[in-house]
Parts: structure tokens; sequence; C-alpha cells
């Protein structure tokens, strides 16, 4: 059997189209863009072009839009960039305690570097204090930062009323959002939001690994952080990945395509997946917002008195590929800072599952996935403790 | 890193696991926080010593439920002396290995069997309460794993001092700043102390 694969945010299966592309470029169009030459105009307007197809997609200019290695490199670019160059309007950064890694170790690294930075809490279903924000604002604050679909439990940050408060300040603050997660699953107008800088990633679109882009709004001013030869600005220097991004702006041209209606089949699968575990499983708790507030692709879900690696590894071994925001499947053997953030305890932490649907995903693949997860939890329970 | 088949055939289809009705002796070590509990259930012959059944019941993850298995096939059919001999490293051994992060498991499969055993000795008069003494958090220290190895704390020198003075255990652990498995250690480091009725308060400075 073929595997089923929920962790689309872990990293998706590249489209068979973007796997073409990608591949032509890489035997016939393997060439860095310059000038006059034909070989070097040629991808330099294919880079052009690919710039406007991810500029659209998000309302923006192609002038806006910078080429990264990724989603971790552009947050890493838009906030050290944006810090570094803007530091003698002031050294007040604001995020939150739920933010993605990227944002939170780059905080931490400026906080040391003499920064104050303020984490603001969330309510239980991962949505920041906003009245914690207007209270932080102070003269010195120049940037604020957040994830717009929240990687854990997919709640999706009230932008547009963030940009209200963040305009009710007298100075110029910035707002630098990671959509690596809710980009292509949720609409984003830039303008609209009042968004600054953003970072998204192609290969949780079905693009390919190792290529995002930074959205970087006219006017705002980023010190470099990356020296080196420039190709095409100061912040792309060095060698380019053409045929990835080749690749990347096919996968956003199939993400957006208005036909397939992705971002409403994403949600018909989630909704239909969530409402089956519900009616079929009993102890179970949902993390994170219902409904319209919550990104779609995302379904974070408790299962009491058992852990999370071992449903994991059993749902694994069954060909289902989900997460689990257990201790024991991480890293540092830590309970999941975003749940525990919300409010959850250790061991709603410990069995969390986390699903990241894609339009790939099917109505047939769900049934058979829950139908085994009732049986692996089932079967869990019969030899925990916690419910014997 | 992955687990061996072994760890995976026991994980998916434990032995000796559920519940004993009256038994001789049972223990409970972990907590559902820590995200790994287990239960050993004992039956022993009392003229024999002889562990007659075992079971166990598990909640945590594939290496704890993988461990329980593991230890209660090894001490099934044993004598109570025999069991005692069962070791962390032997039952990871029994598994054809653990992950290092995983060894933990082991340590407290073993530490619950041990346990359970300690309990009917006391009961049965064949071993007396030990009298609570700085050695005595030191053998407990020699049950925290150091999750980038797979080995404890005392044996990789990593504890450079122990205290004990009116209820309050002082432990100085050698570990660097920017290593992950930090603030894991001193978590595990009081969950082990603070199981001792005679421990009021644990004081890990790292």
């Amino acid at each position: 059997m073929q595997r089923i694969y929920f962790n689309n945010c872990l990293t998706s299966k590249p489209a068979p189209e973007v796997v073409e592309i990608t591949t032509e470029y890489m035997k016939n169009r393997y060439y860095f863009p310059e000038n006059f030459n034909a070989t070097g105009t040629e991808i330099s307007s294919d880079l052009e072009l690919a710039k406007k197809i991810i500029a659209d997609s998000i309302a923006a200019n192609s002038t806006e839009i910078h080429f990264t290695s990724g989603g971790t490199a552009a947050n890493n670019i838009a906030i050290k960039g944006y810090l570094t160059a803007n530091s003698n309007k002031g050294t007040h950064i604001i995020c939150s305690v739920i933010d993605y890694p990227d944002i939170l170790t780059n905080a931490a690294f400026f906080e040391k570097s003499g920064f104050d930075v303020t984490y603001l809490n969330a309510d239980n279903e991962g949505f920041i204090d906003l009245e914690q924000l207007k209270n932080s604002l102070r003269e010195d604050t120049i940037l604020f930062m957040t994830t717009i679909g929240n990687h854990t439990v997919g709640t999706i940050q009230p932008i547009k009323e963030i940009r209200e408060i963040l305009d009710s300040a007298e100075q110029k603050i910035a707002m630098h959002v990671d959509a690596c997660e809710a980009y292509a699953r949720i609409p984003i107008n830039v303008n609209e939001l009042g968004i600054d800088l953003m970072s998204i990633s192609a290969h949780k679109i079905h693009g390919p690994q190792g290529v995002g882009a930074l959205y970087q709004r006219k006017g705002i001013v980023l010190g470099q952080v990356q020296h080196g030869v420039n190709r095409m600005d100061n912040l792309q220097t060095g060698g380019m990945n053409i045929a990835s991004i080749a690749g990347f702006a096919k996968a956003v041209e199939l993400a957006f395509d208005e036909k397939e209606d992705n971002m409403a089949k994403i949600r018909k699968l989630s909704d239909y997946l969530l409402n089956k575990i519900e009616s079929i499983i009993p102890d179970t708790l949902l993390n994170g917002p219902r409904g319209n507030r919550r990104a779609p692709h995302n379904i974070n879900i408790s299962f009491d008195y058992i852990e999370g690696e071992a449903i994991m590894m059993m749902m694994d071994i069954n060909g289902v590929s989900i997460s689990t925001g257990s201790a024991c499947a991480s890293q540092g053997l830590k309970p999941n800072y975003v749940m525990m953030a919300l409010g959850r305890n250790h061991e709603q932490s410990h069995s969390s599952m986390k699903f990241t649907l894609s339009r790939y995903n099917t109505f047939q693949e769900i049934d058979y996935t829950v139908e085994k997860l009732a049986e692996v939890v089932k079967e869990l329970r019969s030899r925990s403790p916690l419910c014997n | 890193m992955q687990y061996s088949q072994k760890v995976l055939d026991h994980f998916m289809k434990p032995h000796n696991i559920g519940k004993l009705e009256n038994p001789d002796a049972e223990a409970t070590e972990g907590s559902p926080a820590c995200g790994d509990q287990i239960s050993i259930f004992l039956k022993i012959n009392p003229e024999t010593n002889i562990i007659e059944n075992i079971k166990f019941q598990s909640y945590g993850c594939a290496s704890n439920i993988a461990t329980g298995s593991i230890i209660t096939d090894m001490a099934m059919g044993k004598t109570i002396e025999e069991a005692k001999n069962i070791t962390w490293k032997g039952a990871a051994d029994e598994l054809d290995g653990l992950p290092a992060v995983k060894m933990h498991c082991s340590v407290l499969a073993v530490d619950t069997l041990k346990k359970a055993i300690k309990k009917y000795e006391i009961e049965h008069g064949l071993a007396e309460a030990e009298t609570f003494s700085k050695k005595t958090i030191v053998e407990e220290l020699k049950k925290v794993i150091y999750p980038g190895v797979g080995e404890d704390i005392v044996t990789l020198k990593m504890v450079k001092y122990v205290g004990f003075e009116n209820g309050i255990a002082i432990i100085d652990v050698d570990i660097p700043k920017f290593d992950k498995f930090r603030d894991n250690v001193a978590e595990e480091i009081k969950e082990h102390l603070e199981t001792f009725d005679e421990i009021k308060e644990v004081k890990v400075t790292i």
C-alpha cells in the first residue's frame, strides 16, 4: 500500500509538474542571470517571471520579492536585516511565546545583543493577547514579529487588528510575519494586512526543498546579513538555485489555480478528518480553534491516557505519517512549548497528534487513517495504567 | 535514529501486558507528566521465591512498551534474586539496543521491577528498608540518563557535588550551556529525588 502522508508542513511531495520543470532547468536551463548574453538574459527574464508569479499571489510587486534558500533564510534575512538597519530608531521588539522557532531564536539572539524583547502570551486557542500588545508598545518599539498560521495548532492571527494596534504608535513599527505554514492555505494580501516583511517556503506547498522567498515592502530598509557576489541584489548574494526557483514558481501557480480551489478543497478534507475522529474516537481534545480561524490544513488533537510517540509509531507501521507533540519524540525530550503556552498539561501535550493535509490527500485516505487510528488508540489505551 | 526490529516487535505485540489480580507485589514508577509511566505486577511463590507470573501496564512511547515487555520476559520464572540482577543495559541489549535518548525507558522499567521486588522482600522479612543517606541520592542519580549518549550522569562524571542537609538535596551537575538536554537532565534529577519522603526540596545547579 502506498504511504499516506499527513506531514505536509514538515515537507510535502513535489508536484509532478514541479519535478518536470525543475528537471528541465537542471538539464537545459542551468545558467545564471547575466546581462547581454543570450543564456544570462534568458534566465534573468525567467527569474523576473517567477518573482511576478509569487508577487501576484500575495498582491505584491515583483520588485518586493527576493528568493532565498528557504523559509528560515528568509526569516533571518528579514529579522537580522531589519534590526541591524534600524537599531538607531529603537531597540524594542515584540513577538509571542508561541511563534515559530525562527522568530524565537532570532529574538533570543537580539536579546543577548542588548535588545529588549516582549514575548506576548496566547490564549487557549493560540491567539495572541492583543491587550498585552497594546500595553507593550513603547517609543522605541521598532519591530513586531509573528507566525500567521501557527505551526503547531494552525491558529490564524488577526493580522489586520494587529496592524491597527501597531499603527496607533507614533513611530513606524514594522511587521514581519512567518507565513511558511499559512501561505497558499489562506488568502494573504500584504497590502490589506499591512505586512512589511514576510517569509514563505516552497517545499511546504509541493515545491522543491531548499528554496523560499522574502517579501520586503518597498521602503522597508534591510541591512545586508550575507555578503558575497551580487547576482540579483544585495540580499541574494552568491549562487542561485535556478531550477528550484522555477519549480517554486510552478508550485505557486498550481496552488493558486483558481479552477482547483485548493484552499476550499483542503478545508473540506480537514473538516472531514476532524469530524470523523471526534465521532469515532472517545476522549479527544482539539488543540487550537475551530472553523475559519484555523488554517485549513492543520488538525491537532490530543488523545487521553496514551502517549503520542507510540501512536505515531503504530500509525507509521500502518503506513500513515503523522507527527506528535510528545516530549519522547522531540529533540530535547521537552513537551511542546506551544501546547504548554496554550495551557495544555503535560499529558495533553504528550498525546497531541498533528495532521497537516494537502490537496493530494483523499477522503479514502482519511477513512483508512481514522479506522487505523481508532484501532491504535484502543490498543494503546488497553495497555495504559491510566485507563485500566 | 531508529528502533531495532526487536523493539518494534515487542512494541507492536508486547508480552505479559495487562494487570494481575491480587498480585504479591506491584510498583508504579514514572508519571504521565514525564511522558512515561510503568506499572509492574508480580506473583511470587513464597517457598521458592520464583516469579511465577509477571505483567505490566504502560503509558509511554514505543521503547517504554518494548522495555516493559522484555524485562517481564527476562524476569518470568526467575527467582527474585536472579531478577534483581537484571540491568537496564542488559534489557537494552536484549532488545538489540535502544537509541541513546531512549535509554531512560529501560532504566524506568528495570527500576520499577526492582521496586516491586523490594516491596515484596520488605513485606516478607527478606530485606529491611534502607536508611536514607547521601549514598541513596547518589544511587538514585545513577538512574538519571544523559540522553546525549545513553549513559547515566554518575558514570559520565557529570555530577560534581551532592549535598543533603535539613531535607534539602543539592546537586551540582556539569553540562555545557548550549547542550539541548540541560533542562531535561535537571528535570529528571528532580523527578527522581522528589519521590523520597526524606527530601523536601531539590536544588539542581548546572
